[in-house]
């Protein structure tokens, strides 16, 4: 094939968009699905590995027990001595979150990661009404919403950072693990931080956005297009924690 | 932006030009969007009770399995917009995913394999 021939050629001959959306963002679509498969494998990793283990050693504590105060802070010690945390069988995750932010000691599963997974939709929501605003050309409703997307996300970022603390605290690595098996802690460390990073780029994304918003650059430019294409962004973060919170807290 | 010509109609339907074409935005409502909102609330709530009052095993993973496919459907049709878009965007970034459900079968298959083995 020369490169005459192809340069002779016009840079589109089929008429209408065959997609009928802009090239920017059929690439964000062909970039997030490129992004679901690798979210896709470290999860279904992550359930090979787990279903490759025994179940784990149910272990029935009542919701809301002082476990300071049972165990004088020998929890973990303990379960290890009566066999509920071994390297041979994987941990039920409600034994190793169950821990809430000025509640400390107190058996308290699921809650805390509740309350993130809830701060994500918040963020969802806001940011989905960004996108719409910008469909009307709605500055201020744009701004506003975009302003509550960033502050959902940084607080979720925050309840992660205080989730990783305490679980390193208690001595998890991605090469140790007092819990259980270290691939557990690895994938633990690998998936949500990957996840983590995705959250962080999204306001990070966000904050540029929202500052060419304030400038009033898509204002000039007609369309606001680019709130819609960080929106996809955004929406698929919040789509690939409904399956981190599936796999890694609820199973 | 060195294709960018200030006479050019960036939404005009016959001249398309894909370096700067983009299809005139025009809002759907709200009433999705909360409905959506609403039904994620509610069923990661159910997640949370069905955690505390089912065994755990396999019936108990199926269902939030199942339930977490209904979230991710609502939300890639709703809040990011899927369902307005073309028929052949749908299909260009729904199928692919059947490779994903072949990884499942395939490595969970070889999990069952790793469990007979001592590690």
């Amino acid at each position: 094939m020369s490169s005459n021939a192809v340069n002779a050629l016009p840079t589109w001959a089929g008429g209408k968009s065959p997609f009928r959306v802009s090239y920017g963002k059929f690439m964000m679509w062909i970039f997030l699905l490129s992004d679901a498969f690798t979210f896709s494998s470290l999860l279904v990793g992550y359930g090979a590995v787990r279903f490759s283990f025994p179940s784990a050693v149910i272990e029935e504590i009542s919701f809301g027990q002082d476990l300071h105060e049972k165990y004088h802070d020998g929890f973990v010690e303990t379960m290890q001595a009566t066999g509920v945390f071994s390297e041979s069988h994987w941990p039920s995750p409600d034994l190793v979150f169950n821990h809430f932010p000025f509640l400390h000691g107190l058996h308290l599963p699921l809650l805390f990661v509740s309350l993130m997974t809830f701060i994500l939709i918040f963020s969802s929501v806001t940011m989905v009404l960004a996108v719409e605003a910008g469909q009307r050309m709605d500055k201020r409703s744009v701004a506003i919403n975009m302003f509550l997307t960033i502050l959902g996300g940084l607080a979720f970022l925050g309840c992660q950072a205080w989730e990783w603390t305490q679980f390193i605290g208690e001595g998890a690595t991605l090469y140790s693990n007092p819990f259980g098996p270290v691939t557990f802690a690895a994938l633990f460390f690998i998936v949500t931080g990957f996840h983590g990073f995705h959250v962080f780029s999204g306001v990070v994304i966000n904050v540029i956005i929202f500052l060419n918003v304030l400038r009033g650059t898509y204002e000039k430019r007609g369309h606001y297009e680019m709130v819609e294409k960080t929106g996809l962004y955004w929406h698929f973060v919040d789509l690939v924690w409904v399956f981190v919170f599936t796999f890694f807290y609820l199973i | 932006m060195a294709h960018h010509n200030t006479n050019i109609d960036i939404h005009d339907e016959e001249n398309y030009d894909p370096t700067v074409w983009v299809p005139k935005a025009h809002s759907h409502g709200t009433k999705a969007l909360w409905r959506t909102f609403w039904f994620l609330f509610f069923v990661t709530i159910l997640d949370i009770l069905l955690y505390f009052q089912l065994d755990p095993g396999m019936f108990r993973n199926i269902v939030f399995i199942g339930l977490g496919i209904m979230k991710a459907a609502f939300i890639v049709y709703i809040f990011m917009h899927l369902h307005y878009e073309q028929k052949v965007l749908k299909m260009t970034i729904v199928l692919p995913m059947i490779f994903v459900v072949y990884l499942i079968i395939w490595l969970l298959q070889e999990a069952h394999v790793w469990n007979t083995l001592i590690w």
